[in-house]
């Protein structure tokens, strides 16, 4: 890749992603959300790869990382269900909204989300499925870059014996 | 201007967990020196401040939650963000 594009493209892979965290912000009143949000993120962590290359990308993304962060997403969005089953009886009930008033007022102001919405749990789902497809859709990349370089290896590899055996 | 706490507290969250992981191979020739995360957050402020008040439109006149991402990323960088340790190389 050109220089020009290894000095412009870190910045504004961090500002993509920015916009990607704003999305996720916005989720419960205005277009987008998790989903739409974590793949702006993506977005910028792919940027980052193809034009720098797996080895040299300033975001270094190991497995145990990926894995964490995926766990993570899953695991909350499954908490925030659960808690609503253990409170209320029903499975992902919006317990920081409460619109049947049959959750104690604590509990309410626990999943509360300070905004002037008052949201409840929607803004903790899309942060905690942001985080899940963040790292999906990037671990899918590094695979694929992963899996080419051992081709072109591999390839390399027989040319040499070929030339060996000649 | 009215300052909500919780897209705050998610943004600076999300920026953090990216920051973190800003990770430059030493054996690398690209470097990435403090210069760079200054113009990154001049511009965060510009950019910011062209998208409005996004999503509230009636809080502060910039978007505090991409300013909020962006001082996670910083924060991310500085505190976890550490160069990659070289690989021993076996003699």
């Amino acid at each position: 890749m050109s220089t020009i594009l290894k000095i412009f493209v870190f910045p504004a892979a961090m500002v993509i992603m920015c916009l990607g965290v704003l999305t996720i912000l916005g989720g419960h009143i205005t277009p987008g959300g998790g989903f739409q949000g974590g793949a702006m993120i993506a977005a910028g962590f792919i940027f980052c790869l193809i034009v720098y290359g797996l080895k040299e990308s300033p975001f270094h993304l190991s497995h145990d990382f990926l894995a964490a962060i995926e766990s993570i997403g899953a695991l909350g969005y499954v908490f925030l269900g659960i808690a609503g089953l253990a409170f209320s009886g029903f499975y992902l009930y919006n317990l920081g909204v409460d619109i049947y008033s049959i959750v104690p007022v604590f509990i309410k102001n626990i999943f509360d989300y300070p905004d002037p919405t008052h949201a409840g749990i929607i803004p903790y789902l899309n942060f905690v499925v942001g985080l899940k497809v963040m790292v999906g859709l990037t671990a899918v990349v590094i695979a694929f870059m992963g899996f080419n370089e051992i081709t072109n290896d591999s390839k390399e590899e027989a040319q040499e014996t070929e030339w060996e055996i000649e | 201007m009215i300052i909500y706490v919780g897209p705050l507290v998610l943004g600076l969250l999300l920026g953090f967990i990216i920051g973190s992981r800003i990770k430059m191979n030493p054996e690398s020739k690209i470097n990435f020196d403090a210069s760079v995360y200054l113009i990154f957050l001049i511009i965060a402020f510009i950019v910011a401040y062209f998208v409005g008040p996004f999503p509230y439109y009636l809080d502060t006149p910039f978007a505090s939650g991409f300013v909020a991402a962006a001082v996670g990323i910083i924060l991310g960088k500085l505190i976890f963000g550490r160069d990659r340790t070289p690989k021993k190389v076996e003699g």
